[in-house]
């Protein structure tokens, strides 16, 4: 059984008069430890995708399941509580809280675990060390570089051991040189610690990365079918 | 599972003029409560403080017990201690104080006017009067008075005209101020005394407003009242004396209540200002309590922790205002119609003043805060 099961997933948005379908009747099966890129022109509902994998989305039709959960019958609450315990999020703008430390921003998802303090305390000495950022514990968001803080963003999404990571555009407000060492550590972060990963991004250097590319276009997967690269 | 409590804290630095402001605002808002619940608190423990259960005041039934324009004979103290037992007599002493009570415009030597109550009372007022007490000088000879604590906020003078060894003017004479005292916040505090044989020469009146008995432990002022109504040529009335006290508080009702609706207006802009702070605090979060709920964050626990910045403030606020109100306004007098009580800024008035700051607080952040919690998160992570 895949790690990620999608069947039959549409949604759509009202904007005006107008009717937008970003996805329409989509499959999908990642499976575990796989790293999937998901390209496609803007609008073309890959970050609709995203979203709706991670449960900050509901489809207006078909199933989601995720490491055996059917994400899509979950109430709001139990929502939260699943992704806390199987979804680890890249934002394209980091979204670290720019009050909180490079370390606090990394624990904030432990803290929805059942963990001790030495076990969190460690979790997030692994997590800042496997990004590289073991140094810039004590510093705030506001003291840290673009790359720097992109590295934070993903401890913070691998802090807690999830199931999967979404990576929406990470590399998206980045510099080039940046861009290469974010893209790296990803790669790197799926081979070495075995995290499945579905990435969302425009450039086809960075979907390259991935194991498995996709493309979307008008709602659908363009051939081959699902379960096959289409690159 | 909440956010940690540095998250509330450290979000107020985040905005430090506005937050500030809020700070200023709300605090202001609270000390105004706190004056005006430190009026009401002083008002009625003055009028509270003032009666006694055992003093029964017997007073002309004409006068509708307004005791200033009761007037009863000279003689009524010798006919109610000859016809009644009740009262307490100590060392060859009845416990029974004729008074002649007015008020009357008082002049200091520098000038200054204003409305005085002035009572004329033997040696005996202080048996029955038990809260009164010397507290420095000594008690007036003829042509002399002593004047309560009060006196000076009541008549609207600084404090040195009254001091001892300086002289006063009413009734058309010159009185020497021989001593101050205190009743225990009572309303006498605002009086001042003479002798009764001189307040009467003064006034050029025999009469009397009223007489103050002290009942001994096992009577009751039903005989007395019984002996009111039989002597209907007498004309007399009587009441307990903490009956008295208690028909004026209700006659100060009114601006009891008025008192208590500036305290909800006052709260009501206080709420407004914290709305505002916690809107503009929000606003400009919204994604960022989007990515808390991504991490796995619950809105209540969310909520929780904007309602936690926003309690914080407003209990700093209180503090503060606390601080301010006991420093500066705790006793610190107010004139009103039968004399002058102090604010009071005491336990019950902090506790309602920091009770309306945290309710702000509350009442300022849940709002705002389900606006923003209300927004999915894939529209809200999308938020500048």
């Amino acid at each position: 059984m895949a790690l990620v099961e999608l069947r039959g997933v549409s949604k759509s948005f009202r904007k005006g008069e107008e009717t937008i379908q970003p996805l329409d009747q989509v499959d999908l099966d990642i499976e575990a430890g796989e790293f999937i890129s998901l390209m496609g022109p803007s609008g073309t509902g890959k970050s609709t995708l995203l979203n709706l994998v991670s449960g900050i989305d509901r489809p207006d039709s078909g199933t989601i399941i995720v490491a055996g959960t059917e994400v899509t019958k979950l109430n709001r609450s139990q929502l939260a509580d699943w992704r806390a315990a199987n979804l680890g999020y890249i934002f394209q703008t980091h979204n670290l809280i720019p009050v909180l430390t490079a370390y606090e921003n990394v624990e904030l998802p432990t803290l929805l675990l059942k963990l001790t303090s030495a076990q969190r305390r460690e979790r997030v000495a692994l997590a800042l060390e496997a990004v590289g950022l073991s140094d810039r514990a004590n510093h705030y968001p506001r003291q840290l570089s673009g790359g720097q803080e992109q590295r934070v963003g993903i401890a913070r999404a691998i802090v807690a051991h999830p199931k999967i990571v979404v990576a929406d555009e990470p590399t998206g407000s980045l510099d080039a040189a940046t861009s290469q060492q974010v893209q790296v550590l990803l790669q790197r972060l799926n081979r070495e610690l075995n995290i499945t990963m579905l990435l969302v991004t425009h450039d086809s250097d960075v979907a390259s990365i991935a194991s498995r590319q996709l493309m979307l276009d008008r709602g659908r997967f363009l051939e081959p079918a699902p379960g096959e690269s289409t690159c | 599972m909440l956010l940690p409590i540095e998250y509330g804290v450290r979000n107020l630095a985040r905005r430090p003029v506005r937050t500030a402001l809020t700070l200023f605002a709300l605090a202001t808002v609270v000390l105004l409560v706190l004056i005006v619940v430190g009026f009401i608190q002083g008002l009625e423990r003055s009028l509270a403080d003032s009666g006694d259960p055992k003093v029964v005041l017997v007073y002309s039934v004409n006068s509708e017990t307004n005791i200033e324009n009761s007037s009863i004979a000279a003689r009524t103290p010798a006919l109610l201690t000859a016809s009644l037992h009740g009262t307490v007599k100590r060392f060859g002493i009845t416990h029974v104080s004729p008074e002649l009570y007015l008020g009357t415009r008082v002049t200091s030597e520098a000038g200054d006017g204003g409305l005085g109550l002035v009572r004329g009372v033997t040696t005996t007022a202080p048996l029955v009067r038990r809260t009164v007490r010397l507290m420095d000088g000594n008690w007036p000879a003829a042509g002399e008075v002593i004047v309560g604590r009060l006196v000076a906020a009541k008549l609207g003078y600084k404090e040195p005209s009254l001091a001892i060894g300086k002289s006063i003017e009413f009734e058309g004479r010159r009185w020497l101020i021989s001593g101050r005292f205190v009743a225990d916040g009572a309303a006498y505090e605002s009086e001042i005394w003479c002798r009764l044989e001189d307040f009467q020469t003064a006034t050029r009146r025999q009469d009397l407003s009223l007489v103050a008995m002290l009942l001994a432990p096992n009577s009751s002022p039903a005989e007395l009242e019984l002996f009111c109504k039989q002597r209907v040529d007498l004309e007399l009335g009587a009441m307990r004396e903490t009956d008295y006290y208690a028909s004026l508080q209700q006659h100060y009702r009114p601006v009891r209540l008025l008192a208590w609706l500036v305290v909800g207006l006052v709260s009501a802009a206080g709420v407004f200002a914290g709305l505002n702070m916690m809107y503009g605090a929000v606003a400009g979060r919204v994604r960022e309590l989007a990515t808390l709920r991504t991490i796995g964050y619950r809105r209540r626990a969310i909520l929780f922790s904007l309602i936690q910045e926003g309690v914080l403030l407003a209990a700093a606020s209180s503090l503060l205002s606390g601080a301010i109100a006991l420093a500066l306004f705790n006793g610190l007098a107010v004139r009103f119609t039968m004399g002058a009580f102090t604010l009071r800024i005491d336990s019950v008035t902090i506790l309602i003043g920091c009770g309306v700051g945290l309710l702000l607080g509350v009442v300022g952040a849940v709002p705002p805060a389900l606006k923003a919690l209300r927004t999915e998160i894939a529209v809200a992570l999308k938020a500048i």
